[in-house]
């Protein structure tokens, strides 16, 4: 088998999460590999449409959960689109895990602080899963999450679930304009509601993801909260092909996002050119 | 210092405007300059090896070269047919370019080899020039030289083509065709290529195959020499930058025939005159619908 | 300088090499060498030959490179069948049949040493290799230089071995024939050339020839400097890059005929409503879409970023991660650039850039 050929996924549940957004629950048809299947938070894989293309997504669901790999996917192009028209039972394809992933084990014995925007949660759920699968292994575990709207929040049982748990600290917002009547969480965007949070950063980590903008104004409030920049890990995405390092797209000045990333800690991307 | 290269430092000197796109000395013959400082114009030549049709940088999308500012254009008579098409497909307006003609008599094929001009060394689009005194112009600098050599070479070649049976011409140009690699270089030199997004890039739907293979070729082929009809320039870029030295000069101007026969046009500098395919008259034949 | 051919070359003729491919041809060995073009007789393809009559060795150097015969423009990468949920992927073939390329100009043959590195980088390419190693290289030393050639500023010359299996060097009498790897060996033992002996006299002979041609070479560009990959990565956001790509027309004309050039893309083509193929193709950074992403952000939106990422990356990236430099030295981009792009003058006034900073660089 060469290494541009997939593995066989057959599509075992689909979750509705937001109008333009599903998480498809995959499991490998082959057993043998379903078995021996490894992989770490952050990696991502190549999941294909045969007959539409590949498109490249991380694995939103931990390690710790064998089996089965989870995805989250908004429709924005073509594969993307082309997913929608699948359903429960059909097959796509994976490629994976590729690239780096978030250093789980330099976090153990540590706390964890999550911050996420809309769909930026997907990359770091696996970790949070991850993390909540080895709870004692980790001190405090804090999560500020927020989207547009109501309806833009992704993986809303888990956040309900997140919300109950007495080990975990969940703050959720949605943007000035976004809330609905029955809405019981903050209003404000992610920056800001990581201000009012407020978590301890001695002896912390954070994991941040969400669009471009977010990032902007996120990284200056983790530093003036006191995390150093290489305690702020995030995740880069640039147009990928091949996901292993040979067909020359993804680069960022000498850097490949599919060999070197996803994961990068702020102080790699303080030192990147401005090619991305 | 000649009357180009002075009348580009008044242009730069007094702000009119704020490059000057020309032609200039490189290191393996002529090729496109972009003079935005007047001590520079010395730099900006014209002879008989500027064969670049420097339209092709007036495209809208090419924001590397509009940010530098309102720019000046050096056009020989059959360039400026593509600054008339530009402007006649609202690409910008005729006020934002200062286009200066140069009155020529011929330019040899390859910008990089000697500039002598014979019937072997003479560009096939020079072959029935009728715009050796350029008419769309803001400055027409230049003395008339006499006529290019007459070359019948690609008229002689056409003639083969319409004298093939069906079969024997699409045989001729899948042969051709099957040598594309689709690097679109025919497109990216092409001054009335400036989609924003062409038609074969599409993926939703996917109208034409990316992959060089020879049905995907010969569609990609067709389709864009058929967007060309009745805006193609004839100048030959393409067919100059192709690597896989294919002959779109042919197809180019047998398409450009058949738009001449049927409607009655050749792609001129004027842009007021419609094209045929931008534009319909009433009494445009129709006896295709039966 | 090294001697180009060792003392134990062996002495080939004409004959002796029209034997040899013969031989191979029989023995359904494909044999691919220079051949006059058909549309154009001052040119030369590298194509299948049945016999050395059709080759024309040591004429202008090919159209093309190497390349397209180790990583086709487009390559079939799986065949897929859709059930009605299920779905059929067969394999394509990773080992392929015996071939020779006769007469290989060294700058192409260093092309494909060099992409060895990237696609054997973690993950084996088995495509790549599968074709590497099923396909010997016998390169013939380079008889002279144009004003685009410059194989000897990064590192090649005119009898370069860098990827060849045997170098025939041209002499007086036919050529000097040196193995240079184990392939290379097991091709001069094959019949006719197990015959053959070898010609100290003719060595010394070839030695004078080839100085010349390695005299010519550096004026066209001298040697980069090897702290080049490090200058380049430090002056990202010179403003250098603002004015050297505005004639560049993004074509990707240069990719295309590039030795060492590999972007790809990959895409899914229906053959029919059930059935089709994924190919990779032979894409190029030039392209506006190249990095475009689906929100329709490119991080390369203009010229500038794109024409600057080529160079970065031949000269910078590639360089510093797999230890050799992304170029050959053959020219063909400059001379095939409708818009006068000529990389020996880049790469001339970056080096003086370089040379004229007192140390650091502008970041």
């Amino acid at each position: 088998m060469n290494l541009y050929q997939p593995y066989l996924m057959g599509i075992e549940a689909i979750t509705e999460e937001t109008s333009d957004i599903r998480t498809y629950k995959l499991q490998f048809k082959d057993s043998k590999v379903a078995d021996d299947f490894q992989f770490s938070a952050g990696q991502f894989g190549e999941y294909s449409v045969f007959g539409e293309g590949e498109s490249t997504f991380c694995i939103a669901s931990p390690p710790t959960r064998k089996g089965y790999i989870e995805c989250s996917v908004k429709a924005c192009g073509k594969v993307t689109h082309a997913m929608r028209r699948l359903g429960v039972g059909d097959t796509l394809g994976f490629r994976g895990p590729y690239g780096n992933s978030f250093p789980l084990e330099m976090m153990k014995g540590h706390s964890v602080v999550f911050v996420a925007g809309g769909i930026g949660l997907a990359p770091v759920r696996s970790v949070i899963w991850n993390v909540l699968d080895l709870r004692d292994q980790f001190k405090d575990v804090t999560i500020v999450y927020g989207a547009r709207t109501v309806g833009d929040l992704v993986y809303k049982r888990e956040l309900e679930e997140w919300a109950k748990r007495e080990d975990v600290k969940l703050w959720q917002a949605v943007d000035p304009g976004g809330q609905t009547p029955e809405w019981k969480g903050e209003i404000a965007f992610v920056p800001m509601l990581l201000e009012k949070a407020a978590p301890s950063a001695t002896d912390a980590f954070a994991v941040v993801c969400g669009p471009p903008i977010m990032i902007k104004f996120t990284l200056p409030v983790l530093a003036k909260l006191g995390f150093p920049d290489d305690r702020i890990y995030t995740t880069l995405e640039n147009r990928m092909k091949c996901g292993i390092g040979k067909c020359g797209r993804c680069n960022i000045g000498p850097v490949y996002v599919c060999k070197d990333g996803p994961v990068f800690t702020a102080a790699q991307i303080r030192g990147l050119p401005q090619d991305f | 210092m000649s009357e180009l290269s002075e009348l580009a430092q008044k242009l730069l000197g007094d702000g009119s405007v704020k490059v000057v796109i020309g032609y200039e000395e490189g290191p393996r013959g002529v090729r496109p300059v972009f003079v935005t400082d007047p001590a520079q114009a010395g730099k900006l030549i014209f002879d008989t090896r500027c064969v670049q049709n420097l339209a092709a940088y007036l495209n809208p999308r090419r924001q590397h070269v509009t940010k530098l500012g309102k720019a000046a254009v050096v056009v020989k008579g059959c360039d400026a047919r593509a600054v008339a098409g530009l402007i006649r497909e609202c690409q910008f307006k005729r006020d934002d370019v200062v286009i200066i003609a140069v009155r020529c008599g011929g330019v040899v094929r390859d910008p990089a080899k000697s500039p002598e001009l014979s019937i072997e060394t003479v560009a096939d689009r020079c072959a029935g020039c009728e715009v050796r005194e350029p008419k769309l112009f803001d400055h027409l600098i230049g003395t008339l030289p006499p006529r290019p050599p007459q070359s019948s070479q690609r008229e002689d070649k056409i003639a083969e083509l319409v004298a093939m049976t069906p079969a024997e011409r699409w045989a001729f140009w899948s042969d051709h065709f099957e040598r594309c690699i689709r690097c679109n270089a025919c497109r990216e030199v092409c001054p009335m290529c400036f989609c924003v997004q062409c038609t074969a890039d599409k993926s939703r739907p996917q109208w034409i195959e990316s992959s060089p293979t020879p049905q995907g070729n010969r569609a990609w082929q067709i389709m864009r020499i058929l967007h060309q009809a009745g805006r193609c320039v004839d100048c030959l870029e393409c067919e100059r930058a192709c690597p896989a030295d294919i002959p779109l000069g042919l197809i180019a101007k047998y398409v450009a025939q058949a738009v001449e026969r049927r409607f009655d046009y050749k792609t001129c500098d004027d842009p007021l005159i419609p094209a045929p395919m931008g534009s319909f008259s009433t009494d445009d034949e129709q006896e295709f619908i039966q | 300088m090294p001697k180009m051919v060792s003392q134990s070359a062996l002495m080939v003729s004409p004959l002796d090499l029209a034997a040899l491919v013969i031989n191979l041809v029989l023995a359904n060995v494909r044999v691919i060498a220079p051949v006059l073009a058909k549309d154009n007789p001052e040119q030369t393809d590298y194509l299948p030959i049945r016999g050395l009559e059709d080759a024309v060795l040591g004429g202008p150097l090919p159209r093309r490179s190497l390349k397209e015969f180790f990583l086709p423009a487009s390559e079939v990468l799986l065949r897929y069948r859709q059930g009605k949920k299920d779905v059929e992927v067969e394999e394509v073939r990773t080992t392929f049949p015996p071939q020779v390329i006769l007469g290989a100009r060294p700058c192409d043959a260093a092309g494909i040493e060099v992409l060895d590195r990237v696609m054997g980088w973690d993950y084996r390419d088995e495509l790549w290799f599968g074709r590497r190693e099923a396909t010997t290289i016998v390169s013939l030393a380079c008889p002279g230089v144009d004003a685009c050639c410059f194989c000897t500023a990064v590192g090649l010359g005119p009898d370069s071995t860098k990827g060849s299996d045997v170098l025939l060097v041209p002499v007086e009498k036919g050529y000097l024939a040196q193995a240079i790897t184990a392939k290379g060996e097991a091709l001069l033992n094959r019949e006719p050339m197990e015959e053959l002996s070898v010609d100290a006299a003719g060595v010394d002979k070839a030695e004078a020839l080839w100085k010349l041609a390695r005299e010519k070479a550096p004026e066209n560009l001298p040697p980069i400097p090897p702290t080049m990959p490090e200058w380049l990565a430090k002056n990202f956001n010179d403003n250098f890059w603002n004015s050297i790509a505005l004639r560049c027309h993004g074509c990707g004309a240069c990719a295309a005929l590039c030795p060492t050039c590999h972007c790809f893309d990959i895409v899914d083509e229906h053959e029919s409503y059930k059935q089709g193929v994924r190919r990779r193709n032979w894409d190029s950074c030039q392209t506006a879409k190249f990095t475009m992403h689906a929100s329709n952000y490119n991080p390369r939106k203009t010229q500038i970023e794109r024409f600057r990422q080529r160079v970065m990356h031949k000269f910078s990236i590639y360089p510093r991660r797999f230890g050799a430099i992304l170029c050959t030295g053959c020219g063909r981009c400059s001379r095939g650039c409708p818009a006068g792009m000529n990389l020996p003058e880049v790469l001339g006034q970056l080096v003086q850039l370089a040379a004229a900073e007192p140390q650091g660089g502008s970041q």
